[in-house]
């Protein structure tokens, strides 16, 4: 009987697709309040985004306030040699990847996991509280999370120190071993993202319709089954689209989480300098918008390439997931 | 409409794996909650500590040396403080309901089917998140042609929408029935009062997940108010003022800046806390509000098929 | 909408043409006898909210309006970021901004006029809207500091003494008993004794309580004092300033993190303090407030420049430390191997977009040159701001609190010798500290080079992510084997390009000795 309860019932019933193909003209004019509605928001990012966009050639010269953006020297490659000149930029590609990798996948599943408990609590308050208690870290200045992971962590005051001396053991010299950090480094994110993003998907799973569970009940579904069956089908288009924008970004790393982490402590650089932080060393309180540009460009591009083979995927297993 | 209230469907019967699953989730939940309030409850605890305590001995669960020394420090201009926070509060009210807005209808439109542009659409929106034109490409477009440099409005405005809430929008809305908008077309209503009038209505929660994330990102936006306003508003932004309060200290020491300025005895660890303290409370305390929303606004079941 | 989205489109199309086509000075030749032109001067610091400098602007302004018919205002660039937010605010092209604080060692002069945000000044213009100013410069020759391309980029605060050359700051009391004769000591080496004594006897102190910022001093600091290395300051590689010449062989380019035995000696002394805990285990990622420690007596040593410690050092730890003696150990006091400031570490440039440069350079002039507006705007109101002692030093008055009533001008690009009393605060032995910094110290010989940076930045920035990954675990003895360490350390540098950059930059340095003859 559960096996009834398939996907597909969730998937409300499709609009009729537009019949035959006419000219641009009369699509825009018969659609013409739908476009108008998109408008603000298209004008939004034509102005923010697309006007300055053709400045990111910036990249690729020589930057000079008089002769502008388009006037300056034209350099080539030069601001993305320093990358390569480095040594650096496979060791930091790779760990910017994996950490990211990290978080995605990792990430996803304690909010899907703390979304669906978070339903199952029936007491008001304690649902109240929890959640608003959950948010805390998300407002926390990374700044201030730097100074508590110190308190936490270091060899001569701190409390896990502390806490292992009471019990007899030897104290550990955490910020010598490089090997401790990428766990130390994915928890925090994780302490700081969950809760803030477990919203989402406790959102979506409010918006199931609950004929949906009613019939389940009715047909004696466990707890277990309901959740198989029901919730995570329902979060699946939530979770792809959480997945595409994710992977855009795969080669941006969070500066402020991985500086205020390691910062100065060259010893860990092994497992924890990513793009961001390796390329505020090196070009630090020199005012270098070129190479600041060019490591942007080769972000973009990388997430690009990865995007457009993640939807291209999406859409031919169903093309109603696929953002574009 | 009056169906859109719908009952909890799982007071039928229960049977063990439902208290198995609550059990798990209630210890889950509580874990995780503990993790999350301890090092909250340090700062609140250094906030009310001496400086030299802190110094000497780190953090720990209850004040030592008990002192408003830091608050007092941050509330010494009280006229800055309440300042920044009505600059806050405004930008995030306005912002949130401007923005909210146009998210919404923008992410209706996209996900109609009949809507022949809705992928160019979504894509010319989504691509705006994997190229930017960087730094300072954005910064002389903003500052010098936008001519919004000291204003307001440079930070306002670009926190107004994020692809990213219009996608999930757009998500989130394909849970309304299709048959709203048909039973809207036979009754001779336009697009645009349909989503008005039936589609908004029920997007509840859609509305107040994305309405969340928007405050939120007005609430805690430092990064555009350091770059476009800097010095030249009487007020900054609340995390922006609290954001210079902490970094100024450590902005000058080692650095070749401070060989003009002798660093003043700044309580310099409470200091960060206090802010910290300061810059959360309002909106944790906001946040059991909206969170009705989630609850009660549960829209699928309006029109029973 | 459709003139919104036009007006966008031919915004963008501007943008497209010329981005910063910055607008040819109109000279705002107002009137003399008109309406007083509004200066704005963008400064360093926070922005005092304490309405003492509003205060003081509306008395400065009388000044202004009679002897250059104008009135100043005061731009900040707030601390918080201030890299960024001082390069961007040149970025932005802001024709609102007439003078611009600058430096070269700390704010980017060099690298600005390059990138033309400043107003390159004719001698005649000099001459004529700021002859004094012109007179003193030209009259010691330091014009020649400031010059790019043969044209004046920026005025120097060249007639005002500071030192801010690097050292350790440690208690003569506890020296004393660790001891060293009168509680002084004289070689770098021997702060091992010192730091010795006070993990032996003063449990509750760190010896050396060392934050992760300072992250090359002590290396800095032992080469300075066993080598004749005099670094080339104009190039930067991230946080290091990896190029030096000797003074033996002054016109060839080297580097003491690439040559010689020193390095791997001050990372073995650096290894025996890690041993001996001198900082904290994690001194790597501690981010305390190190000063406010040596204050408290929780650490003996601190590190900055003479200028804090005469200024701060002294008269704090004499408030709070009663009978500490602290003491000063600046880098090369054992070899005579250090440099008095150069005159460019503060200077004032004309924005390339103002619209009143010649009334910019009046109004300079003034406040540097006319007693009563330097006063007002240096150090405030007489009675409110400060107050002169009997003794004829500059005190505060009663009830003065530094850490809210301060003035916060921060004019620190023009200020003169001549203008400037002593403090209440100063240590009773300035003058002293003075004289014998001024008696062996050299005069950094390299002033007027012009290094082009351009072909060798990707280089920089390269060596920049090596030393950073090295020289701070160096410093703080955290490598087990020094030696292979530093080996490992010169290969990546060679290959990151060092003997190109060097090479370029030795090439521009022939070429400015044989300019010098």
């Amino acid at each position: 009987m559960v096996a009834a309860l398939t996907p597909a019932r969730v998937q409300l019933r499709e609009a009729p697709t537009t019949d035959k193909p006419r000219s641009l003209l009369s699509r825009i004019s018969r659609n013409k309040t739908l476009l108008l509605m998109c408008l603000p928001a298209i004008v939004f990012f034509i102005v923010f985004n697309y006007i300055p966009l053709p400045g990111a050639w910036i990249a690729f010269t020589n930057f000079n306030y008089r002769d502008g953006i388009f006037g300056s020297p034209f350099v080539g490659m030069r601001n993305f040699e320093f990358l390569i000149q480095s040594g650096q930029l496979w060791l930091l590609t790779k760990n910017t990847l994996l950490y990211n990798l990290a978080f995605i996948v990792l990430g996803n599943i304690l909010q899907v996991a703390l979304a669906i408990m978070l339903n199952e609590i029936r007491s008001k308050y304690f649902k109240k509280i929890s959640q608003a208690v959950m948010f805390l870290p998300y407002f926390i200045s990374v700044v201030l999370v730097g100074v508590i992971a110190f308190n936490l962590l270091n060899f001569d005051t701190g409390a896990l120190n502390a806490l292992i001396e009471q019990t007899g053991g030897d104290p550990i010299k955490i910020y010598s071993i490089a090997g401790a950090w990428p766990i130390i480094i994915i928890a925090f994110h994780l302490w700081q993202s969950t809760g803030y993003g477990s919203i989402v998907y406790f959102a979506a799973i409010m918006g199931i319709d609950n004929s949906l569970f009613e019939a389940a009940a009715i047909d004696g579904a466990s707890a277990w089954q309901r959740i198989r069956y029901i919730i995570l089908p329902s979060l699946k288009p939530t979770f792809i689209i959480l997945l595409l924008f994710s992977l855009g970004g795969i080669m941006k790393g969070n500066f402020g989480l991985f500086w205020n982490l390691v910062g100065n402590n060259a010893a860990l650089y092994q497992t924890t300098d990513i793009i961001e932080t390796s390329v505020y060393r090196m070009i630090i309180s020199q005012n270098n918008f070129t190479s600041s540009a060019a490591v942007g460009l080769y972000q973009s591009l990388f997430g690009f390439a990865i995007v457009m083979l993640a939807n291209w995927i999406v859409r031919r297993i169903n093309e109603d997931y696929a953002l574009f | 409409m009056s169906a859109a209230v719908a009952t909890k469907p799982r007071k039928v019967r229960l049977d063990r794996s439902d208290y198995a699953l609550r059990g798990i989730s209630y210890a889950s939940v509580a874990v995780f909650a503990a993790f999350c309030a301890l090092p909250f409850i340090l700062i609140v605890s250094a906030s009310f500590s001496s400086e030299a305590a802190i110094m000497k001995d780190g953090f720990g669960l209850l004040p030592k040396e008990f002192t408003f020394a830091a608050y007092e420090y941050i509330f010494q201009a009280p006229r800055q403080i309440i300042g920044s926070y009505v600059v806050t509060i405004v930008m995030t009210v306005s912002g949130t309901a401007i923005g909210l807005f146009v998210i919404a209808m923008t992410g209706y439109a996209l996900q109609r089917k009949d809507f022949p542009f809705r992928n160019s659409i979504s894509f010319f929106i989504y691509f705006t998140t994997l190229f930017s034109a960087g730094l300072a490409p954005t910064y002389i477009w903003v500052a010098r042609y936008l001519e919004l440099k000291g204003s307001y409005l440079a930070v306002f405005l670009q926190l107004l929408m994020t692809p990213w809430l219009i996608i999930l929008m757009k998500n989130f809305v394909r849970s309304v029935p299709y048959e709203v908008v048909e039973s809207g077309k036979v009754d001779g209503a336009g697009d645009f009062r349909i989503f008005l009038q039936l589609v908004l209505p029920m997007m509840k929660p859609a509305l107040a997940t994305c309405g969340l994330f928007l405050a939120l990102g007005y609430w805690n936006e430092w990064y555009l108010s350091s770059l476009y306003l800097g010095s030249t508003v009487e007020f900054k932004p609340l995390q922006y003022h609290l954001y210079n309060i902490i970094n100024t200290a450590n902005a000058l020491r080692n650095s070749v800046a401070g060989s003009n300025v002798s660093i003043t005895d700044l309580p310099s660890n409470t200091l960060k806390m206090a802010s910290a303290v300061v810059a959360t409370g309002p909106i944790v305390l906001l946040y059991p509000f909206v969170q009705k929303y989630f609850v009660s606004g549960i829209t699928v079941g309006a029109v029973k098929g | 909408m459709r003139k919104s989205l036009a007006r966008a489109g031919a915004a963008a199309l501007t943008l497209a043409m010329s981005v910063t086509a910055l607008a040819a000075c109109s000279p705002g030749e107002a009137e003399e006898s008109g309406e007083p032109t509004t200066i704005t001067m963008l400064v360093l610091g926070d922005k005092p909210t304490n309405g003492r400098l509003e205060a003081m602007l509306e008395k400065l302004n009388v000044r202004l309006e009679e002897e250059a018919n104008a009135n100043l205002d005061l731009f900040y660039v707030e601390w918080a970021d201030w890299q960024t937010q001082y390069n961007t605010q040149l970025l932005s092209g802001d024709d609102s901004i007439d003078l611009i604080t600058t430096a070269t060692d700390w704010l980017f002069a060099w690298e600005n006029a390059e990138k033309g945000a400043f107003l390159p000044l004719s001698e005649e213009m000099l001459q004529e809207h700021a002859p004094r100013t012109w007179e003193q410069v030209d009259a010691e020759g330091h014009w020649e500091l400031t010059k790019l391309d043969g044209e004046i980029q920026f005025i120097p605060e060249d007639n005002f003494t500071q030192w801010t050359n690097h050292g350790f700051f440690y208690r003569g009391d506890w020296a004393t008993e660790a001891g060293f004769e009168d509680g002084t000591i004289t070689k770098f080496e021997d702060f091992t004794t010192y730091f010795e004594w006070v993990k032996e006897n003063q449990k509750e102190a760190y010896p050396w309580d060392a934050a992760a910022g300072a992250s090359d001093v002590a290396l800095t600091g032992y080469l300075q004092g066993h080598t004749d290395g005099q670094t080339i300051q104009q190039v930067s590689a991230g946080n290091y300033f990896p190029f030096q010449t000797t003074e033996s062989d002054p016109n060839t380019v080297g580097s003491w993190y690439m040559e010689g035995d020193e390095l791997l000696e001050a990372a073995e002394l650096a290894k025996e303090w890690n041993e001996l805990g001198v900082w904290r285990e994690d001194a790597l990622n501690y981010d305390g407030d190190t000063r406010e420690e040596f204050y408290a007596g929780l650490s003996g040593t601190d590190q900055h420049h003479t200028q804090t410690f005469v200024g701060s050092i002294v008269d704090n730890m004499t408030k709070k430390q009663p009978g500490s003696d602290p003491k000063f150990f600046y880098w090369g006091q054992e070899n005579g191997n250090y440099f008095r400031d150069i005159l460019t570490h503060g200077a004032m440039a004309v924005n390339a977009t103002s619209q009143n440069p010649e009334k910019a350079l009046e109004v300079y002039d003034v406040l540097r040159n006319d007693e009563e507006a330097y006063k007002l705007l240096n150090f405030g109101i007489e009675g409110t701001d400060y107050v002169m002692t009997d003794d004829g030093k500059l005190g505060y008055p009663e009830g003065y609190d530094s850490s809210t009533d301060a003035l916060g001008s921060n004019f620190w690009a023009g200020r003169m010798d001549e203008f400037e009393p002593d403090r209440v605060t100063d240590a009773p032995n300035k003058q002293e500290i003075y004289d014998q910094l001024d008696a062996s110290a050299k005069d950094y010989p390299y002033s007027t080079l012009i290094v082009n940076k351009d072909l060798i930045d990707p280089t920089l920035a390269a060596m920049g992510g090596v030393l950073s990954e090295y020289i701070p675990q160096l410093q703080y003895g955290k490598f087990d084997d020094p030696a292979a360490a530093i080996d490992e350390m010169r290969q990546k540098l060679i290959d990151a390009g060092y003997e190109d950059a060097r090479d370029s930059i030795q090439t521009d340095l022939d070429a400015w000795a044989e300019s010098q003859g």
